[in-house]
């Protein structure tokens, strides 16, 4: 089953399946969503989704990610605002007739009926034709590579076909959005990460818009065009990747992303911030409106060595743990009595052993104020 | 923009609430017409005086009450008395003989293997899904005189000559036993099934005799389907109609016949009712005395229906 | 050794308690084919006895009134309990104490205060409005009343079986609500429903106390007629209805069983 969805079938299958019509953008304002009199799940919501994007929606369960979701869905009524999808308002639009589908966590596969009449339920539901439908059902079963499978009953499938079979029966409907609430978090390690991948192509090359569940960063990362990082119902960051992950705006993203080394700054100039680690250059670009909050050294930023370039930042610590990846070797060290994490692309060098003294680098451009 | 989505969050419950009204409302107002009001209604008769046709009239009083308890216009007559008395020793004793056989019968399919389990439950309530009529002319056919059971009791001089096992107390007896085994083999069986067996090999180091192992191991953890089942048994059993009236003749009546009758021949609606609501109060009182005491024992759940 | 004494004891009580269970109904069913009239004897096999019900024309008519109540009420029941298991499950997470107090009353209450209170009431009913006389009218109305609480809970269990996604898949694939009824609800519910069938007819066919309370004169079921028969002195004919409706309850009862079990499949 070696990548089925980017496969010489698959693309024939989405060409014919796919007529060219524009992806459709997704516009919240104001969003609101209480659960009971004090529950809040979501407290005002405004996020544009453009076009064509392979967006996520990424945060800890409770964070509100899966409310956003359903209500993009219609499966939840917003207390407040307004949601337009492809320029259209559908705020009061009933689920059934809005065109959009989910592939669910759960995939919820309809146990009383084969894959086949799962596949074509929605396309028999719109009141398609007979004979359409089993067009359709056979192009996308081939598409997916599980045309053995049609007459099968649910029950007899295993974990990463059911996933197929649900993405498929989302697809043959050619929505607008396609929304997908954590849809690998069943799977085991490797065929997610083959998944992530498939899904990515597939978006890519039928340019609809996905909006997508996790509460993984990585997959977040390895997936998206864009993120959004949510906590307590409210939107944190939008960016790409790289801007969430490396500018993170505020503590709670930067944590969030994995981030260890955050250190508090008790003094913030133009040029200069003073932390537990000592007093620390930054590029004057750099400039953030945020006086108090947190500085962020990325690990993979730090070099361990006994030059110290010009312009660097120098500190002075000593290896209390190391850790080999493999591919990187990681060193949680000491530095004035506080903990720093440098991360070294295992490149054949000398390792240093733990309680050896080390002097470390890093360059100010590499320093990141963060608010709190 | 503030205003439009409150008018739908008002919209969403008020159709939320309708749907419930939809779904829920025609059964709960069925059940409330057919069976809740006729009850209130039978309450309120007991309170009534007896008209001349049986049926009941203002003035209230409380004669009713006063006739179950044998206060009759001659005087007091012990008949209704012994009536209720037979009822409760009935109940008592059916309820004990049936946990003494349900007990080991339980306990015994928890030990065979886990397939025949299953078949051998089934085996046990099998019986009691024929007709209540059925099965106590089953034993009147077993009981009557001329019988194999019946010449084997005269030969040993428990009854007299030409004499049957039925009609008598013993067949009621024995007919309760045998319509309500199944509903105390039921819950005593999911106790023991649920049974620590770690706790009971403790005991058995502990207390070197097996009795003072059952009875400080075993014993306490079937508390809860014992107490499921004394209720399943006792409350039915206190208002049974059809095996005194068929297995018990006329010395065999218990509250049940007492209330029919009132309704059919006796026609005396408001002492029938009194007596149907002493044993609505048993019924509920045996419930909550259930819901109480299982909460304490903790296994509170299995022991609700 | 002591636990092996202890095992043969116990089950050697069990085949006895067995036989306790069984010898009430295997005397039924032989007697039916006894060539006399004995209760005592069995002389020889014969068939008599259903040969004499077939020419009985009260038995043939208690038969259908049986049959009539027992599919009535059970698809009447069906419907009401349908609606209320499916609204206890959708509302699951409002407060419905007061549903469940009415849901449990017609289990909970003692059969013969269940079957007076009917009667008084319809017995009243009838004289202050001219309708509802007894009769099998009455009977269906008081049967549909205990069965609706047992259709309810099989059919509220079902759901509670099933994963919620479900019901939102079935509105996401662009279902209006009645297409969600006829294409997702009913079809998954089949089984239950089936089985939740058969157990209101057996229950129904089951009931001699409310059934006896709640008739009219024209209206004797199959237990109404047999009771009057026993009343009047045993008959051998009894014998052959009785073998007839345990093999029929029997039955009836296994099939719930099977259908109940392939719906949890």
């Amino acid at each position: 089953m070696s990548d089925p969805m980017a496969g010489e079938a698959g693309s024939r299958a989405v060409t014919a399946e796919s007529r060219p019509r524009e992806a459709s953008s997704i516009e919240l304002e104001g969003v609101h969503k209480r659960f009971g009199r004090d529950t809040v799940a979501l407290d005002g919501v405004d996020l544009t989704i453009q076009a064509g994007e392979f967006f996520t929606l990424l945060g800890p369960s409770g964070c509100g990610k899966t409310t956003l979701l359903r209500i993009l869905a219609g499966l939840e009524e917003p207390n407040a605002g307004r949601l337009k999808i492809g320029g259209r308002d559908v705020t009061d639009t009933p689920p059934h007739r809005r065109s959009v589908n989910t592939v669910f966590q759960s995939y919820a596969l309809f146990p009383h009926l084969s894959v086949r009449d799962n596949l074509a339920f929605g396309l028999r539901m719109r009141g398609e034709r007979a004979a359409e439908r089993d067009r359709k059902v056979a192009e996308v079963a081939e598409f997916i590579q599980l045309g053995s499978l049609v007459e099968r009953h649910v029950d007899q499938l295993s974990g990463g076909q059911r996933q197929r079979i649900a993405l498929a029966r989302a697809l043959i409907c050619e929505p607008d959005v396609l929304l997908l609430d954590e849809p690998l978090s069943a799977l085991d390690a490797g065929l997610r990460g083959q998944l992530q991948v498939e899904l990515q192509r597939l978006q890519k090359r039928l340019g609809m818009t996905f909006v997508f569940v996790t509460h993984d960063q990585d997959e977040a990362m390895v997936m998206s065009d864009r993120i959004a990082v949510l906590d307590s119902g409210i939107i944190q960051q939008v960016g790409t990747p790289g801007e969430v992950y490396e500018h993170p705006a505020n503590a709670f993203v930067a944590r969030f992303m994995g981030h260890d080394n955050l250190f508090a700054i008790s003094r913030s100039e133009a040029d200069w911030v003073e932390t537990e680690l000592g007093r620390l250059q930054l590029d004057p670009a750099e400039q953030r409106d945020a006086q108090d909050g947190w500085l962020l050294i990325r690990p993979e930023t730090l070099e361990l060595g006994p030059e110290v370039p010009e312009g660097y930042n120098r500190l002075e610590g000593f290896v209390r743990e190391r850790l080999y990846r493999g591919s990187r070797i990681e060193y949680r060290l000491e530095v004035n009595g506080q903990p720093l994490m440098a991360v070294a692309s295992n490149l054949g060098q000398r390792m240093h052993g733990v309680g050896d003294s080390v002097t470390i680098s890093v360059c100010p451009e590499d320093l990141v104020r963060v608010a709190s | 923009m503030a205003n439009t989505p409150l008018v739908t969050r008002r919209h969403a419950v008020v159709s939320e609430t309708r749907h419930l009204l939809f779904s829920v409302m025609p059964g709960a107002v069925w059940i409330f017409v057919f069976l809740v009001l006729p009850s209130l209604y039978l309450m309120a008769v007991a309170f009534m005086s007896n008209g001349p046709y049986g049926l009941p009239e203002l003035p209230l009083s409380l004669d009713a009450f006063k006739q179950l308890a044998g206060f009759g216009f001659l005087g007091w007559s012990p008949g209704n008395f012994y009536t209720l008395l037979r009822s409760l020793w009935q109940t008592l004793v059916s309820t004990a003989l049936v946990i003494v056989v349900a007990y080991p019968i339980a306990y015994y399919i928890t030990t065979c293997r886990a397939k025949l389990r299953p078949l051998m439950l089934l085996a046990v309530v099998v019986p009691s899904w024929t007709n209540q009529v059925i099965r106590a002319f089953g034993w009147m056919n077993l009981l009557a005189p001329g019988t194999p059971l019946s010449d084997a009791a005269q030969a040993l001089g428990l009854i007299g000559q030409h004499m049957g096992l039925y009609p008598s107390n013993f067949a009621v007896t024995l007919g309760l036993v045998y319509n309500f085994l199944p509903f105390m083999v039921l819950p005593l069986y999911a106790a023991f099934e649920k049974l620590d067996t770690a706790q009971v090999q403790a005991a058995q180091d502990l207390y070197a005799s097996p009795m003072r192992a059952f009875w400080h191991a075993v014993f306490p953890q079937t508390l809860p389907g014992l107490l499921a089942g004394t209720v399943l048994v006792a409350i039915p059993a206190f208002g049974m109609y059809v095996i005194p009236e068929l297995l018990g003749g006329g010395k065999g009546m218990m509250l049940g016949n007492l209330v029919a009758n009132q309704f059919a021949g006796g026609s005396n609606w408001p002492l029938g009712a009194a007596g149907a609501l002493l044993m609505l109060l048993a019924t509920f009182v045996g419930l909550f005395a259930m819901r109480r005491i299982g909460k304490r024992l903790g296994g509170g759940e299995e022991v609700v229906i | 050794m002591r636990k092996r004494t202890l095992n043969r004891g116990l089950a050697g009580f069990w085949w006895l308690t067995l036989a306790f269970l069984y010898l009430p109904l295997a005397i039924v069913v032989l007697f039916s084919f006894n060539s006399t009239n004995s209760a005592a004897n069995f002389t020889s096999f014969s068939l008599r006895w259903y040969h004499r019900l077939l020419g009985n024309e009260q038995i043939i008519s208690a038969f259908y009134n049986s049959l009539i109540l027992a599919i009535v009420s059970s698809l009447v029941a069906l419907v009401i309990g349908c609606l209320i298991g499916y609204g206890m499950y959708r509302h699951r997470h409002r407060r419905l104490g007061w549903l469940i107090v009415l849901i449990y009353l017609p289990i909970v209450l003692p059969d013969i205060v269940f079957g007076i209170s009917e009667m008084a009431f319809f017995v009243q009913f009838n004289r202050l409005t001219g309708l509802l006389e007894p009769g099998l009218g009455t009977m269906i109305i008081a049967h549909v009343t205990f069965q609706i609480p047992f259709v309810a809970l099989i059919v509220y269990s079902r759901f509670v079986g099933l994963d919620p996604s479900l019901f939102e898949a079935a509105k996401d694939l662009y279902a209006s609500p009645f297409q969600r009824a006829l294409h997702f609800l009913l079809p998954t519910l089949k089984p239950a429903l089936i089985s939740a069938f058969f157990l209101s007819f057996t229950l129904s066919i089951d009931d001699f106390v409310i059934s006896f309370f709640t008739a009219g004169p024209e209206s004797a079921t199959l237990p109404i007629y047999i009771w009057g028969a026993i009343k009047k002195g045993v008959s051998p004919e009894i014998n052959a209805i009785a073998t007839l409706m345990i093999g029929a309850v029997a039955l009836a009862a296994i099939l719930s069983l099977l259908f109940n079990r392939q719906g949890r499949r």
